[in-house]
């Protein structure tokens, strides 16, 4: 039997391609087997997701966002659909008359995104801490927050797809 | 071109158009006609009272001007009208017909009345009408609205549609309307009367009936009708109107319907003197104010734009000290603090002072928002300190209860509270006074951009209706979170009874219980400028993140940030709804 490389043998390997994807792949990834399930689980893969794009890269935001919850999170209910919505959207002062493909298609993201990105974040821990674990303070108010990874709390709805009126 | 003013029609169309394409812009002129006088006529009063100078002959002339002004516009692709707003130099707005013309011409550099309208002879119109003596001109359009029968008169009978206009109403009519605005019944019936029937044998243009539109501008003109009439105590006649009222607001649909429901609900508080013997639970209106918070971007545009303020004034500074005027849940300040925990240089120390009402309940509410606060600052590693203090009114305070620190730097923040201020003599120049003991570094203000606080009760009433229908208008455009609708229905439910509650007080108070006082930027302007402040501009950091905030709500396409000489507004398509500055005491 020769020596067949067998690409869950080689964890570190896997990881340096894993940190390649985009969220939406690296989301698929996670569902494949157990093994890559718990690798997409460490918070660093997700780290290098919402941040390989910045430059330069912030400093001091890891302590910060490990405390609010985490890099898987932070990708899940701002970065993704932050970039999403602006991707879509052309910033005031752009020449209009420059082609759609410009605008729609643009990777990196600036330091006024990253910055927004974060606020939300630390609103979104708030909210969770205020109206969940914090004790019953705010009286219900908002009713469905679900204490999921994946829900995003209330102030944070407006990120979620929209319906389309 | 900057416009200080908006125009009456516009505001009407946008407010109240939700998506018919021809809107009030015709008929909706909510100016009447005078006596139409062979000569051309004098200026059409109403109209004059605003700032604009129209002849009444012209009328119909500038209402086909908006319409195909509407039509451009409409064709033109949406960005490219920013350019009028900005670039182009329009002379003597007053001039409406003038202006209009340049507007259409900029947009439109074909001629613009190159469709057969240009050649409708206009005189034809007025032949017919020249047979009886009335201040109601046909004005041709695309719009038409059946008339309605005057309700003093029969109070409960509504007229079939597009009847022609009796002569012999007109006349009864005639004889009052010739009065200048603020005097007599004369007003209100040109309202009723407005509706206008065309003679569609002799008009060269289309003449469509628009049923619900009718219904709409009815519904807007007996409202203010009723206004006017509870403005000159007739209460019975304030009475029949708001039956009418209640009719006419079923049958339209979306944020007409609801604006039109807490407008009459506040009408209706004040003629049967049903006062809301409540004092509103703080409670309850936090709570609100949390779907508020949640369903639009207004509250977190102050907060975003007040906090980018606060962070530049304090770039160099270690310790820092700031008082909130309004606590409520703190909202506000998680932003804050993660800004300043990743602020290169290291976090400063963070002293928070929140300033709430008494709770009703006996729990110490703002020491829960404070612990909750500062248990976030430990986890992101920012040295906190809160202090809460429980006042009824701000101008109970005073400088030295704040226990200022050596060496501290502070900041004086305040959303929506000031105008409260305004209900008791002298309350807000001892805030002001206060502030300035205080000595801060800034003093960021957030307030709504709208004059509710004139001495005229019909004139504080338009403008709040105005106002709040662009406000329901936007929340409709809210909704968001497909999968989780019934809690963002509640919300928006939520977000309605809050702003319910505002145009109740508005609408239904006076004297010191009318705390929504609401006034404009230009007047805070000068109120802090005599008190010894100076502006400190936002700069292009807050209007990016702004943008980039607004750019993000689902409804975005509406909202509009603006920047007007170094404060910021935002605002749902033409209108500013609030706006945010920045003060610092004067050298």
């Amino acid at each position: 039997m020769g020596s067949k490389f067998f690409i869950n043998d080689n964890q570190d390997v896997l990881i340096e391609i894993l940190k390649r994807l985009d969220g939406r792949s690296l989301g698929v990834a996670a569902c494949v087997c157990k093994q890559w399930c718990a690798i997409t689980q460490d918070d660093s893969l997700w780290e290098h997701l919402c941040f390989r794009h910045v430059s330069p890269p912030p400093e001091g935001v890891r302590t910060v966002v490990l405390a609010l919850g985490g890099y898987r999170r932070l990708y899940m209910v701002c970065v993704r659909p932050v970039l999403n919505r602006l991707r879509k959207w052309k910033p005031i002062g752009v020449d209009q008359s420059a082609s759609d493909s410009e605008v729609v298609r643009r990777v990196y993201w600036t330091r006024h995104e990253v910055e927004l990105s974060l606020s939300l974040f630390c609103v979104d821990y708030y909210e969770r801490f205020l109206f969940g674990g914090g004790g019953g303070g705010g009286g219900g108010g908002g009713g469905g927050r679900h204490g999921g990874d994946a829900a995003c709390t209330s102030s944070l709805m407006f990120l979620c797809n929209a319906v389309n009126v | 071109m900057k416009r200080g003013h908006t125009m009456p029609y516009e505001q009407l169309e946008d407010s109240f158009s939700g998506g018919c394409s021809s809107a009030a812009g015709g008929g909706g002129c909510s100016g009447k006609g005078k006596m139409w006088e062979e000569d051309g006529g004098v200026d059409d009063e109403l109209l004059a009272v605003l700032g604009y100078k129209v002849k009444a002959s012209d009328m119909a002339e500038v209402a086909q001007k908006l319409e195909q002004l509407e039509e451009v516009m409409g064709s033109v692709e949406q960005d490219n009208l920013s350019f009028l707003a900005s670039e182009t130099v329009h002379y003597n707005p007053s001039d409406l017909s003038s202006w209009l013309e340049s507007m259409i011409s900029e947009l439109n550099p074909q001629d613009p009345f190159s469709n057969s309208s240009s050649s409708f002879p206009t005189n034809q119109v007025y032949e017919d009408s020249s047979s009886f003596d009335s201040d109601l001109t046909a004005i041709p359009g695309k719009a038409v609205f059946p008339q309605i029968e005057n309700p003093a008169h029969e109070p409960q009978v509504q007229q079939p549609q597009s009847k022609r206009f009796k002569p012999t109403t007109a006349t009864e009519l005639s004889s009052s309307s010739s009065s200048s605005i603020s005097v007599g019944g004369g007003m209100w019936g040109s309202f009723q009367s407005e509706s206008i029937s065309t003679r569609p044998a002799e008009s060269t243009r289309p003449v469509v009936l628009v049923d619900s539109q009718g219904n709409g501008v009815r519904l807007v003109h007996t409202l203010m009708a009723c206004a006017e009439a509870i403005q000159q105590e007739k209460m019975k006649l304030a009475e029949a109107l708001l039956k009418q009222i209640g009719f006419l607001a079923v049958s339209q649909a979306g944020a007409m319907r609801k604006v039109a429901t807490y407008f009459a609900e506040a009408l209706a508080r004040k003629v049967y003197r049903l006062y809301p013997s409540n004092p509103n639970d703080p409670a309850f209106t936090d709570l609100l104010q949390m779907h508020f918070y949640e369903t639009c971007p207004y509250l977190k545009f102050a907060h975003f734009t007040a906090n980018q303020a606060i962070l530049e004034a304090f770039a160099n500074k270690n310790k820092i000290h700031v008082i909130d005027f309004s606590m409520k849940q703190g909202m506000q300040w998680p932003a804050l603090l993660q800004a300043l925990a990743l602020r290169p240089g290291g976090a400063p120390t963070f002293r928070l002072t929140g300033i709430g009402p008494p709770s009703q309940d006996n729990t110490d509410h703002l020491q829960q928002v404070g612990w909750k606060l500062a248990q976030l600052a430990e986890s992101i590693n920012v040295e906190f300190e809160f202090r809460g203090f429980v006042a009824n009114t701000l101008a109970d305070l005073d400088a030295s209860m704040f226990d200022i620190r050596e060496g501290e730097t502070v900041a004086v923040n305040s959303m929506f509270e000031l105008h409260q201020l305004l209900a008791r003599p002298g309350g807000i120049e001892k805030v002001l006074s206060f502030v300035k003991d205080l000595k801060p570094e800034i003093f960021t203000i957030v307030e709504q951009e709208a004059n509710h606080n004139g001495p005229v009760f019909m004139d504080r009433f338009t403008e709040s209706l105005h106002y709040y229908s662009t406000l329901f208008d936007s929340l409709e455009g809210c909704g968001s979170g497909g999968e989780l609708g019934p809690v963002s229905d509640q919300d928006k439910l939520m977000s309605e009874v809050y702003l319910g509650r505002q145009i109740c007080n508005l609408v239904s108070c006076e004297g010191v219980d009318r705390v929504e006082r609401h006034e404009t930027l230009a007047q805070w302007r000068t109120r802090f400028n005599s008190a010894g402040f100076e502006p400190v501009h936002l700069g292009s950091n807050a209007f990016k993140q702004a943008s980039m905030l607004l750019a993000l709500f689902a409804g975005g396409g509406g909202y509009k940030v603006e920047e007007n000489n170094g404060c910021l507004m935002l605002g749902w398509h033409t209108r500013p709804l609030i706006a945010t500055s920045a003060w610092k005491l004067s050298s």
